[in-house]
């Protein structure tokens, strides 16, 4: 009956942070996968149970039903937030994938997406290739086209800014008092969201940062990591590590929620390497999301802005990296903008890095309880702060012909900022 | 004739019936670490009807099952070898909550605390709060008859089920009442709250919703040592005042709290806190408040505090309610006592429980309903380890003859399951036992529903004959 390999069952292997698990079952409530698919083995409580098994070698690691439940995982880590005990969720769930990764081939689209984003010339083509394909409009028109196909042209069609956000400038006013910053650029916050990295740097010099360039930084690494490519992880962390050492940066602001939470986790990540491990732990502690900088220094109020807003907590800024207030700030700081509650909004959206597109059908369920708490709202603008989320609900909304759009936290600042620049040059 | 995955398969759908022992895994426990049992199916329906249809499947094919909430029991009490699991996780509609008439109408699934977020708007709650109120179901709360901090002045479930719908094993689905002062009959929805699975499957409940308090005082009393603690507690019900909740944490499960991301600002140096809620009518509340403060002062307590607002409230409380959860930061296997002693004995009580956990070498950490004397010792301890699980198990044992000796019982409110059934002799003469079981014989005959429970089998004439009670 229990699948018990011979291999398998000879060894046990470590699974540090499992222990704490006392199967109290607090995490059930907040865990996206079980509320949808209703099956402990889709709950945190039941993969750490799957998890051990492996480790102790009660299960066997090609047992097609185990992968099943631990590859639907989104990796949200609402778990994490629910849980007494600290169980580190995350870390067990990356380490269990790094093992089975090593025993069975990720499948083929995992393993494009995976190599793209690993070399910086290939990605640099394939966002390039997007920005030019988004400009046709063919993605906005066919964004309702059925199927994963059509979902991933939305994704993309939502990316899209106006001109008018697009080509926004300002002269920023800062003293740069608050020290040096370098941001990350990130994969797809660079290729596809442009005008949010250009936002991101704007309003840090507003509210007193310096920013400097770290040049030759790459990918962070998430998206391999999470798939159970640690090794490519750990070197797209080194390459990190050392570009940001080398731009002398206090800071390293970073405004996608999965990224920050890479990054700060580079400590965990590198605690094994004796060459690495200190330089991580020095470049981890300087990590933030650049909501977190913006809320340190006020921020500075901007012009006013007079919009309806919900704000969407990303897991990765609230349960992987517990910043939840400081995305408020922001939005407080702007005149006009009234913010309105969004019902279970620390839920996750189902987009989970390339969840959404290896594992459509759940995702989507997911995502339509948070699209009706959105609707329900009447807010016609959603603010989070990451691109993976910012491209499921933008998705969703323009296949569901919702009106409302979806903004980084900063750009939204950034609007209003570039108002009181524009009232100012009136006076 | 189709085999039983099957037929319950065109029952809920393929996808809500696991049969493979992987998956089945994750079933064999609940939330007491310590008791595997392995079912041979789970199915999940997802409707009254399908429920139905699923008890009268099993019915037909003479097959025993197990009831199951959300898991979160600790007893053991959702679990048995070769059983049908039948979980119910996925019946969690609210029908209606009526505000007029303080009630509401629940499918058994639904999780404790969303009940009480649906009343919310009415300016009502679902008093009954099992510490585990965030995970559990009301279905299991009513199996139970679960309890919680604020039964201490509210009462426990059966003191708020006011009727449920149920299918017996045998497929009659029957609705209980309970008999209002112009009726008439038995009372048989008090027998069926807190039957623990045994009597069959909960379809429908109806929970009385109660109105929130006009105004609530929630204290955080101090203790240099477990005995003032305790002395203050039982001081505070003697001068007659009711609080809504009387908790008592001692060091060690602070320290667990405290390392938690539910820190409650708990003081790390004390020996115990009493956390202290009186609510009611404005007119008289500070009153007791500071008689409250006065009891404990006198008692030795250090300091004294009030919850300023209500996210203090929140705080204080969330560190209590997830304490048991936070032991798992100790060790990795968790034992937990439930047991109700006099609460005028429970300083001199709590003191023989610590020279009990010395002498057996193990780390007793009480967190416990001190206004009603229900003592949980929890005892976090490896299990990999066989002299310390050992020594946990002899220091269990004792401190259960403890509390029976001492005039107390074996369970305040996680019921008996598996953990406790070694007691109920102990507790109860031979008549006591086999009227249990004829009772349970009048719901379920062929003791089908979740064998191996409550009376110890061998109390039972004929158990040993019925299927899948050989547990």
């Amino acid at each position: 009956m229990t699948a018990r390999s011979p291999a398998a069952q000879a060894a046990t292997l470590p699974l540090p942070g499992s222990e704490n698990c006392v199967h109290c079952g607090f995490c059930l409530q907040a865990c996206p996968t079980y509320l949808t698919l209703e099956d402990e083995n889709d709950s945190p409580r039941g993969r750490i149970v799957l998890m051990k098994a492996l480790a102790d070698g009660a299960l066997s690691p090609d047992d097609a039903d185990v992968q099943l439940h631990l590859d639907r995982c989104l990796g949200c880590r609402a778990c994490e937030s629910a849980c007494p005990s600290g169980v580190p969720y995350g870390q067990l769930l990356e380490l269990t994938r790094e093992r089975g990764a090593a025993r069975r081939a990720l499948p083929l689209i995992v393993r494009l997406i995976l190599f793209v984003f690993s070399s910086a010339p290939l990605l640099a083509i394939a966002m390039w290739k997007a920005r030019v394909f988004r400009a046709t409009r063919i993605p906005a028109l066919l964004a309702r086209l059925p199927g994963r196909a059509g979902f991933a042209l939305a994704m993309l069609a939502s990316t899209r800014r106006s001109k008018e956000e697009s080509s926004r400038t300002y002269e920023p006013r800062g003293d740069g008092s608050r020290g040096k910053v370098a941001t990350l650029d990130g994969c797809v916050m660079e290729g596809l969201f442009a005008p949010a990295n250009r936002a991101t740097e704007r309003t840090l010099a507003v509210n007193g940062y310096a920013l400097v360039r770290a040049a030759g930084q790459r990918c962070c690494g998430a998206l391999h990591l999470h798939a159970g490519d640690a090794s490519t992880a750990r070197e797209l962390a080194k390459k990190n590590i050392a570009a940001f050492e080398r731009s002398a940066a206090e800071f390293v602001a970073v405004n996608s929620a999965g990224c920050g939470a890479m990054m700060k986790e580079y400590t965990h990540l590198l605690a094994g390497d004796a060459a690495w491990s200190d330089r991580a732990r020095a470049f981890s502690v300087k990590v933030r999301d650049v909501s977190e900088l913006l809320a340190a220094a006020g921020p500075a109020a901007g012009g006013a802005l007079p919009v309806k807003v919900v704000y969407d907590a990303p897991c990765h800024l609230l349960h992987g990296q517990r910043v939840s207030s400081p995305p408020l700030a922001v939005l407080a700081a702007i005149p006009g903008l009234e913010r309105v509650p969004l019902t279970d909004s620390e839920q996750c959206c189902g987009s989970a890095g390339i969840y959404n597109l290896v594992e459509p059908e759940i995702s989507n369920l997911v995502l339509a309880p948070k699209l009706a708490n959105i609707a329900a709202s009447g807010a016609p603008v959603v603010a989070t702060g990451n691109p993976g989320c910012l491209m499921q609900i933008g998705a969703g909304l323009l296949r569901s012909g919702g009106v409302a759009q979806c903004r980084h936290p900063v750009e939204l600042l950034d609007a209003s900022y570039a108002r009181r620049s524009a009232a100012n040059s009136h006076i | 004739m189709t085999d039983l995955p099957t037929e319950l398969s065109d029952i809920v759908g393929a996808r809500h019936v696991l049969q493979r022992a992987t998956e089945l895994l994750v079933y064999e426990n609940d939330a007491l670490p310590g008791y595997h049992k392995r079912p041979r199916l789970a199915v999940f329906p997802g409707t009254r009807d399908e429920v139905i249809a699923v008890v009268r499947a099993l019915h037909r094919a003479r097959v025993a099952f197990v009831p199951r909430g959300a898991g979160t029991g600790l007893s053991g009490g959702a679990l048995a070898d070769d059983v049908v699991l039948i979980g119910l996780q996925r019946m969690r509609r609210i029908i209606s909550v009526d505000p007029a008439g303080r009630s509401a109408v629940v499918e058994p699934g639904v999780v404790n605390s969303s009940l009480t977020k649906a009343a919310t708007p009415f300016g009502l709650h679902y008093a009954p709060d099992p510490s585990s109120q965030s995970a559990c179901t009301i279905g299991g709360n009513v199996a139970e008859n679960a309890g919680g901090p604020h039964c201490l002045k509210y009462g426990v479930t059966l003191n708020h089920v006011l009727a449920a719908s149920v299918v017996l094993p045998g497929g009659d689905v029957v609705r209980l009442e309970r008999p209002g002062e112009n009726d008439t009959g038995y009372d048989l929805l008090g027998a069926y709250v807190g039957s623990e699975g045994c009597f069959g499957v909960t379809l429908d409940v109806t929970v009385r919703l109660t109105p929130n308090p006009e105004g609530i005082r929630t204290m955080l009393a101090d203790f240099t040592s477990v005995d003032d603690a305790a002395r203050a507690a039982s001081a505070i019900v003697a001068a007659g005042i009711l609080p809504a909740a009387l908790e008592l944490m001692d060091h060690g499960t602070i320290e667990a709290v405290e390392s938690s991301i539910y820190a409650a600002g708990y003081p790390r140096d004390a020996a115990a806190v009493l956390l202290i809620e009186v609510d009611g009518a404005l007119a008289g509340l500070d009153d007791d408040v500071s008689a409250v403060q006065r009891i404990c002062r006198e008692c030795g307590a250090r300091e004294i505090r009030t919850a300023s607002d209500a996210g203090e409230r929140a705080r204080l409380w969330q560190g209590r309610k997830k304490a048991f959860g936070a032991m798992g930061r100790v060790a990795p296997h968790l034992a937990v006592q439930d047991a109700v002693v006099p609460r005028t004995k429970l300083a001199p009580i709590l003191a023989r429980i610590a020279e009990i956990g010395a002498r057996q070498r193990i780390h007793v950490c009480n967190v416990f309903h001190a206004g009603d004397g229900n003592l949980h010792p929890n005892v976090p301890y490896n299990g990999d380890d066989p002299d310390e699980a050992a020594r946990v198990h002899a220091a269990m044992r004792e401190i259960m003859e403890l509390c029976i000796a001492e005039g107390g019982t074996i369970t305040g409110e996680h019921g008996v399951g598996l953990d406790k059934i070694g007691y109920m002799e102990r507790l109860f003469p031979g008549e006591s036992l086999d009227a249990m079981c004829r009772l349970r014989d009048a719901f379920d005959p062929e003791r089908r529903a979740n064998p191996g429970k409550v009376v110890p089998s061998h109390r039972c004439r004929e158990w040993l004959a019925a299927p899948g009670a050989h547990t």
